[in-house]
């Protein structure tokens, strides 16, 4: 009982239902199993009703935290008072017990279409699906978000200001709708092999293994975009364990879409579609052990720490690959095979070549990361840092674009290779024309002249074909050629941006032009913080005549004082300018100015300038003078005209002091010509006399503000981008394309009365 | 059917290549997470893991180089460490820095090339982030 007065019943109620309402499912549809027909409206009742109870439990999560109910120790840990509502959505997955939640949501709610769309595999799909759905619902029992503490806090303790970000609102949810849809083919394919119905599956698991592909790879580009743009890490991915165990699943999607076409069209691939199906299931369990259990602690990264739950997450896994171990060891030899009789160059070879190439190099990608468990043995474990995957991929990609350049020609009863040659010759001469530009501008390594030279024949005889399936099929034939197409233009852009960036680091002091490569940088001011927008510096940067400004932002969280760095980043239809702040250093004249007393007319001598005060000025203000508007309460502002005489040259400025009745003053120091800066802290009535602040006039140990910058070019970063929305929009095209067949197939399935 | 023989023949090699390749590459890239009396012994790219000194961090503008010192409280040793690239966000406020390089016997120092930050134990479970 006590356990239970800790909890805060209506969130953990839900939770407990959900846990009676899933086994009611599974055991429904295990007697639907077994035959009894009568079942099935009980077990749909029962998944339905689960399925509820976890929306009820993570809709009251999210109240809590809007509510800002601190009793609760999740809310507590995640939200405060001051943080934004948008952000309270963000505090739901900020930790560990959430992430689990929200996961658990998307999958409940993704097997209610499961459940309309499994057909006559109904039984068996949902059986193993609701299996995969309970594995995280457990979790979320031992782990319970609505824990409650002994006393109520007045105050949270806020979200890590990292996370408090637009990105982190959106990101992360579609992250766990994809992984949550890898389970609807590993359930599609251990039904087709309970049932030893091989030959259906495929057909039904496709357009599900295709939108998991689109959501996850649409989660992967937020993901780049996040950490690009925002978090100022330089880069769009840093094959940190997080990112690798989105992306192998994905890869392993990738793989199984390809598969799955090979077995639909050719009845191929059987027996490696079920291994597919379970290794990208597998890949994001194992990838959420890998990154949720503490086994990488001293290793990463976005690392969770160890909740206690790495224990289940084996048992999980190890449940999740005895079901398929089991099933194609009793039914291997059952697996109708159509035997490989494919010549070498025909559209049949290439797929399982190529496919067999994508499934490599997820296979070491996972190795990669996995190497703290590898070496774990070892004296001394450890990692493998970004060299490792960009040194292994480079081969994997350069097959890939070689593999993909000849495709489009390929039939599948097989292409003469004199025909193929010929057919290669146009698109090889515009690649050959665009890789000596490359060789020309700076691509030397032999490599990369080659991975240039394929990358862009792939792109060009993916888009020729694209070309004319849409012409010749309508656009949604094109799908797939178009995502290849993408695969062309990222390639690109992954080399161009990652192994033919510039960077220098510069430091500039306030005022004083530098030379960076082909810009003259000049920091120009510090902006300080204006509502929300925060504390930004301005650059200017001038190129070829031209200039613009960039505003890098350092500034420092107010309640966790934590130094925080957005990068500005300039676009340019070649090349992005990535300027980052490294450091920035107020320089003296901010911690000590140097206060001066002048009368009217007085002059005085500092750093080589003459500061001469001219006299007040009063013209600001109503025609009924200062006195009468002070009388009325309001702010008076006191100009004082002030000239800088240097070298022979004298300029006016005019910083302003104001103040109220009450005694309220503000001076807003305004910056020098030349540098520096001067402000009005007071003035003297009786004598007429001005009390001026003055930055950094002084040389010797006055020092100007200086800025420290990473200034970085990537040339066709773009592509990355633009490749990614092309694969992407390829999937689109072919999932809608699915969808009309599919219900086409299931009107003609209706008509003839087999539902 | 010779042809196809043949083709194994080819695939499996080059598979073969690879996997070689690829074990090569993990072996080379790979970074033990050593103690700073081994890191000391220099020769290859290691890790090393501990708090920051409290204000033993300086960037230097003219190298364009951060150096700090670690401290590792299980030893007590401290190792000086120079690390050219972005200062992580919340550096000075990291509970362990990770820092992975190679030793650099002319200075003394750990050359890092990589840093891996920890928040505050007040964001536990939060996020912990990497910088390269």
């Amino acid at each position: 009982m006590d356990y239970i007065s800790q909890l805060y019943l209506p969130g953990a109620v839900p939770i407990w239902a959900a846990v009676v309402f899933s086994l009611a499912a599974v055991w429904g549809y295990s007697l639907v199993l077994r035959g009894d027909e009568s079942a099935r409206v009980f077990a749909r009742r029962a998944y339905t009703f689960f399925a509820l109870a976890i929306a009820l439990a993570a809709m009251v999560l999210i109240v809590e935290l809007v509510r800002r109910d601190f009793r609760i120790e999740y809310v507590f840990q995640y939200s405060g008072t001051e943080l934004p509502v948008h952000y309270q959505f963000a505090a739901f997955w900020a930790g560990q017990k959430g992430s689990f939640l929200i996961w658990l949501l998307w999958g409940s709610l993704i097997g209610l279409g499961v459940m309309r769309t499994a057909g006559k595999a109904e039984a068996p799909v949902m059986a193993i699906y609701t299996l995969t759905v309970m594995g995280l619902l457990f979790i979320l029992v031992r782990e319970n978000p609505f824990v409650m503490l002994g006393q109520t806090p007045a105050e949270g303790q806020g979200l890590n200001p990292l996370l408090q970000d637009d990105w982190m609102v959106i990101h992360p949810p579609i992250m766990f709708t994809g992984y949550a849809l890898s389970a609807v083919p590993f359930a599609f394919a251990m039904a087709a092999l309970w049932r030893r119905d091989y030959k259906n599956w495929a057909a039904r698991a496709f357009p599900w293994t295709l939108a998991g592909f689109l959501v996850l790879g649409t989660a992967i580009l937020m993901g780049g975009y996040w950490a690009y743009k925002t978090l100022g890490w330089g880069g769009y991915w840093g094959w940190d364990p997080v990112e690798n165990a989105s992306l192998i699943p994905w890869l392993f999607g990738v793989v199984l879409l390809h598969g799955l076409y090979l077995e639909r069209t050719k009845g191929r691939y059987r027996r490696v579609n079920y291994l597919l199906a379970t290794a990208g299931y597998m890949a994001v369990l194992y990838g959420t052990f890998l990154t949720r259990s503490g086994v990488l602690a001293d290793f990463s990264v976005h690392s969770f720490v160890d909740l206690g739950i790495s224990g289940w997450l084996i048992a999980l896994m190890a449940v999740f690959l005895a079901i398929p171990l089991y099933l194609l060891v009793t039914r291997w030899r059952e697996i109708p095979v159509v035997r490989n009789e494919d010549p070498m160059f025909s559209r049949g070879a290439f797929l399982v070549l190529s496919t067999m190439t994508v499934a490599v190099a997820a296979l070491v990608i996972t190795a990669g990361t996995s190497a703290p468990l590898l070496t774990g043995f070892m004296e001394n474990p450890g990692q493998v840092g970004p060299d490792f995957y960009n040194r292994v991929n480079l081969p994997i990609a350069i097959l890939v674009a070689l593999l993909l350049s000849i495709v489009p020609f390929l039939t599948w009863r097989g292409t003469p290779l004199r025909e193929l040659l010929r057919k290669l010759v146009l698109p090889a001469v515009a690649a050959a024309a665009v890789t000596g530009v490359a060789v020309y501008l700076a691509v030397r390594d032999p490599f990369h002249v080659a991975f240039v030279f394929l990358a862009v024949l792939a792109l060009v005889t993916n888009l020729q074909k694209a070309f004319q399936r849409a012409q010749a099929q309508g656009i949604g034939a094109a799908g797939g050629w178009l995502s290849h197409v993408g695969v062309g233009i990222i390639l690109i852009g992954f080399l161009a941006s990652s192994a033919y960036d510039q960077s220098t680091k510069v430091t500039l002091a306030q005022g004083q032009p530098k030379q960076v490569g082909d810009m003259t940088l000049t920091f120009t001011r510090f902006i300080p913080r204006q509502g929300r927008e925060k504390e930004r510096m301005e650059v200017r940067v001038e190129k070829d005549g031209k200039e613009f400004f960039a505003y890098p932002k350092l500034f420092v969280n107010d309640r966790t004082r934590q130094v925080m760095a957005n990068p500005d980043i300039k676009t340019s239809a070649l090349r992005d300018l990535y300027i980052s702040p490294i450091e920035f250093d107020p320089g003296s004249e901010a911690g000590a100015p140097q206060t001066v007393q002048l009368a009217q007319g007085e002059s005085l001598e500092v750093g080589g300038r003459t500061v001469t005060f001219a006299g007040f000025d009063l013209r600001s203000h109503d025609a009924d003078g200062p006195m009468r508007a002070l009388e009325r309460g309001e702010q008076i502002s006191v100009g004082a005209a002030v000239d800088i005489t240097a070298d022979g040259q004298t300029q006016r400025v005019m910083p302003v002091y104001a103040f109220t009745s009450q005694g309220a003053v503000t001076a807003q120091p305004i910056s020098l010509p030349g540098g520096g800066g001067i402000a009005v802290t007071g003035i003297n009535a009786n004598d007429g006399k001005v009390q001026l602040d003055l930055y950094g006039l002084t040389g010797g140990d006055v020092e100007p503000a200086r800025l420290s910058l990473d200034v970085t070019k990537k040339p066709l970063i773009q592509l990355v981008w633009y490749g990614l929305y092309v694969i992407l929009a390829g999937g689109l095209l072919s999932l809608w394309k699915r969808l009309q067949q599919a219900r086409r197939h299931d009107e003609v399935a209706a008509a003839s009365g087999e539902v | 059917m010779k042809t196809k023989r043949w083709t194994y023949v080819l695939g499996g090699v080059l598979l073969l290549v690879f996997a070689g390749f690829s074990l090569a590459s993990f072996r080379s890239a790979l970074t033990p997470y050593v103690d700073y009396g081994k890191a000391r012994e220099g020769g290859r790219a290691v890790q090393v893991a501990g708090a920051l000194v409290a204000g033993s961090s300086s960037y230097d503008d003219a190298t364009g180089l951060l150096h700090f010192t670690l401290h590792d409280e299980e030893t007590g040793q401290t190792l000086p460490v120079r690390y050219e690239g972005l200062k992580p966000a919340n550096f000075e406020e990291a509970i362990s820095i990770v820092a992975i390089g190679t030793y650099d016997e002319a200075s003394g120092e750990l050359a890092a090339n990589k840093l891996l930050v920890k928040c505050p134990s007040k964001y536990q479970g939060a996020e912990v982030k990497e910088y390269s």
